[in-house]
């Protein structure tokens, strides 16, 4: 288990070692938030993937690899390279990697209900990083390593962090629904993520092939926010967004248009000046420069400064919400993704239904929150 | 040897406090060597480490020339104080060392890994005359100085009861990885983010009449723990809890009820104390002290640490955080442990039936 300290990691650590059928060998990047497995005396394992001669001795006597790593593009790319070189090298019977449906783009086309749709992520973005490692992974099965690619959307059940963030953006009042709310919410509970990694390390044709997984249901945002409001502990509706707001919202995060004018003028802004003063070469050198501007007299100095750095702006104190853009956005993504190959190919059908992953998923907030405890009314005030 | 006032202390002395650091792990690259390098009355004179060239590495990293020392033995001649920023395990046998060389010490928290070893470094301590510091920082806090002081004035009236909680989904990697060990770190997330509250919980109430715990521990250091404190003094018995987790974030903080409302105090160093009375809904008020600018700049607390500890040495009195305090905190977390049941954590299985295939 290679990143077996993240959520699906430990989820499937656990398993595996309730279930006892497997040796299991867990392996943890650093000891930070390892403490969910340390807790049943486990001999948790550090391994860095940039070092390939430890990635090779840490692979050394297995047969079946599951990489849930995660970290920097480098770590993702190099770190998976790694791996898959010693486990080409081990002569692994199986390795299973976790990509992401962020491989398609965001919002991913209509056609990516299927797996063979165009990937079309921005360069940089994550999901652009994941697309690399798909590759690298359908290369090393090109090459010999018996290799599948799991492509899960967001992750739900106890400890998820999506469904954590949607009831923290709740509480904050800073996540709207989009229009009437039934745009499809793709999930996949991290058991049945974690049964299809089992399915995916004993069945099924290993020729690096990317197998959507989900829970295989129709899922619409509202219900899911439904779902989750019961922790939210507020009397205020969900705000509701339009498509065209949800598009046009400054707040999504949008980066200004590239202009070479527009980058020559920040270089001499005020902003980066006042940054380069901190150095006393560049502060001369600014010193210099603004004195002979002042000589050009008042008017030219002023229409310099207004040249570079525009009109004094002024936002309309227009009342506006502020969303959370990151996820009010994942509502645009308006295809579903099917888990028909993996049904195919691995005979693979969820184990846990969405109102009992969504339970679950309460009963550990909850509990982990207190909510059912005495001091929840103290606790709150903390909220 | 007494104990200062509270309140900023400050000692003035010509001649730099010659300090080694043992230990070149993450808590001293983030937080004693620069608190060190910050203050105008310590030199680094030296950074051991079993690992010189970790130790080594860190000096370069910040542009230092100390001695570089892979036993604190070949360095106590040279220095007039250590900070001891090791695993738990190990603060025992390089603390008693310190201080039968005639070194007084600074102790990352907690002061060791057992009530035993705790007492060992305390009476070395007393035998030689030298003082003990442990890193419990947040006592440092302003907040926390002044909470102290108007819990103790009876300012919000009784107290009923009180919680507090801190949670992150990880966080702290030591390089080392100690704290995944129940050995070397002494227990789980109760020692190794609950503590710094059960210093203060004991600085703000004394210890408690009983204790218990819950934890999810089956084998390891737990990741989760509640634990419960009863005062049963007179004439008005109280409750507390204190939850921790490093499995999922939770806000952070303390909240007390009493008479008058609630008191609110969330855990960091530039938190404020905030007072919801009873009597007016929808109204808080934020406590700070008068003449104090509107939004203080807390000093850094582990700098604020060091001085004290430095001051102590030099005026020979007690550090804000002794010792005695340090063996107060292992044997309440030992109380603790011993009061333990292991709680509820599997989430899936109430709601386990099958979906057909």
């Amino acid at each position: 288990m290679v990143g077996a300290s993240g959520l699906v990691g430990s989820t499937l650590t656990e398993r595996l070692l309730a279930q006892g059928e497997d040796e299991v060998v867990p392996f943890i990047h650093s000891s930070g938030n390892a403490m969910r497995l340390a807790r049943r005396g486990l001999d948790l394992k550090m391994l860095d993937l940039m070092d390939r001669s430890q990635v090779e001795a840490a692979l050394a006597g297995a047969t079946h690899v599951v990489n849930c790593s995660r970290g920097s593009d480098e770590v993702m790319l190099y770190g998976l390279s790694n791996l898959l070189a010693a486990s080409r090298k081990h002569r692994v019977a199986r390795f299973v990697h976790l990509s992401s449906v962020a491989v398609y783009g965001d919002p991913p086309p209509p056609e990516s209900s299927a797996e063979d749709a165009p990937t079309l992520p921005e360069r940089g973005a994550y999901g652009w990083t994941k697309l690399q490692q798909d590759r690298l992974v359908a290369k090393a099965a090109a090459e010999g390593v018996p290799s599948l690619i799991l492509c899960p959307p967001n992750i739900s059940g106890p400890y998820s962090y999506y469904l954590v963030s949607l009831v923290n953006a709740l509480r904050s009042g800073t996540f709207a629904l989009l229009d009437d709310g039934s745009a499809p919410c793709n999930l996949i509970d991290v058991g049945n993520l974690c049964h299809a990694i089992q399915l995916a390390l004993r069945v099924g044709p290993a020729d690096g092939a990317r197998m959507f997984v989900t829970d295989d249901a129709d899922t619409s945002w509202r219900s899911v926010v439904e779902s989750v409001l019961p922790l939210v502990q507020q009397d205020s509706s969900v705000p509701r967004i339009s498509r065209e707001q949800l598009s046009s919202d400054p707040s999504a995060g949008r980066k200004p248009p590239m202009s070479l004018m527009a980058s020559l003028k920040h270089l001499v802004s005020s902003d980066v000046r006042e940054a380069m003063r901190k150095d006393p070469l560049w502060e001369k050198v600014d010193v210099a420069l603004r004195r002979g501007v002042a000589r050009m007299g008042k008017s030219v100095e002023s229409s310099l400064r207004l040249s570079v750095e525009g009109p004094i702006p002024v936002v309309k104190a227009v009342p506006r919400q502020r969303w959370e853009p990151g996820l009010c956005r994942q509502q645009l993504r308006g295809v579903r993704h099917s888990c028909e190959l993996a049904k195919r190919r691995l005979g693979y059908r969820p184990v846990y239904s969405v109102p009992q992953s969504m339970q679950a998923f309460r009963n550990w907030y909850r509990a982990s929150h207190g909510m059912d405890t005495a001091v929840w009314p103290l606790l709150r005030e903390l909220y | 040897m007494s104990h200062p006032p509270y309140g900023v202390e400050r000692a003035g002395m010509s001649q730099p406090f010659r300090l080694a650091i043992v230990g070149a792990g993450m808590i001293t690259r983030e937080s004693h060597l620069p608190s060190a390098l910050a203050s105008t009355l310590v030199e680094v004179t030296a950074l051991v480490d079993p690992v010189a060239q970790r130790a080594a590495a860190l000096a370069r990293e910040y542009g230092i020339a100390p001695r570089i020392a892979t036993h604190v033995g070949e360095v106590l001649g040279d220095i007039d104080g250590a900070v001891i920023a090791t695993p738990n395990h190990t603060h025992a046998a390089i603390a008693v060392e310190c201080l039968r060389s005639g070194v007084p010490v600074l102790i990352e928290k907690p002061l060791a890994s057992s009530h035993q070893e705790g007492l060992a470094i305390v009476r070395a301590a007393e035998e030689s005359g030298q003082a003990v510091a442990v890193g419990y920082a947040t006592r440092f806090r302003e907040s926390v100085v002044l909470l102290k002081s108007l819990l103790d004035e009876g300012h919000f009236g009784a107290v009923r009861r009180y919680v507090h909680q801190f949670g992150t989904p990880g966080g702290w990697a030591p390089l080392s990885a100690y704290n995944l060990d129940r050995k070397t770190a002494g227990g789980g997330v109760l020692v190794v983010t609950g503590t710094h509250f059960l210093d203060r919980m004991l600085c703000f109430w004394g210890y408690p009449d009983e204790v218990g715990l819950e934890d999810d521990a089956l084998g390891g250091p737990e990741a989760n723990c509640t634990a419960r404190f009863r005062y049963t003094r007179t004439p008005a018995p109280f409750e507390g809890v204190a939850r921790y987790s490093k499995t999922v974030k939770l806000p952070a903080g303390m909240v007390v009820e009493t008479e008058l409302g609630y008191v609110v105090l969330a855990d960091h160093d530039e938190a404020e104390i905030l007072f919801r009375p009873h009597a007016k809904a929808g109204v808080e008020q934020v406590i700070r002290r008068r003449g104090g600018p509107s939004q203080p700049r807390q000093r850094d607390v582990t700098l604020l640490q060091l001085e004290d500890f430095v001051a102590a040495c030099r005026e020979k009195r007690l550090p804000r955080v002794d010792g005695r305090q340090g063996l107060e905190s292992l044997k309440l977390l030992e109380a603790l442990y011993a009061h333990r049941r292991t709680m509820e954590a599997d989430w899936y299985e109430a709601v386990r039936p099958r979906v057909a295939a």
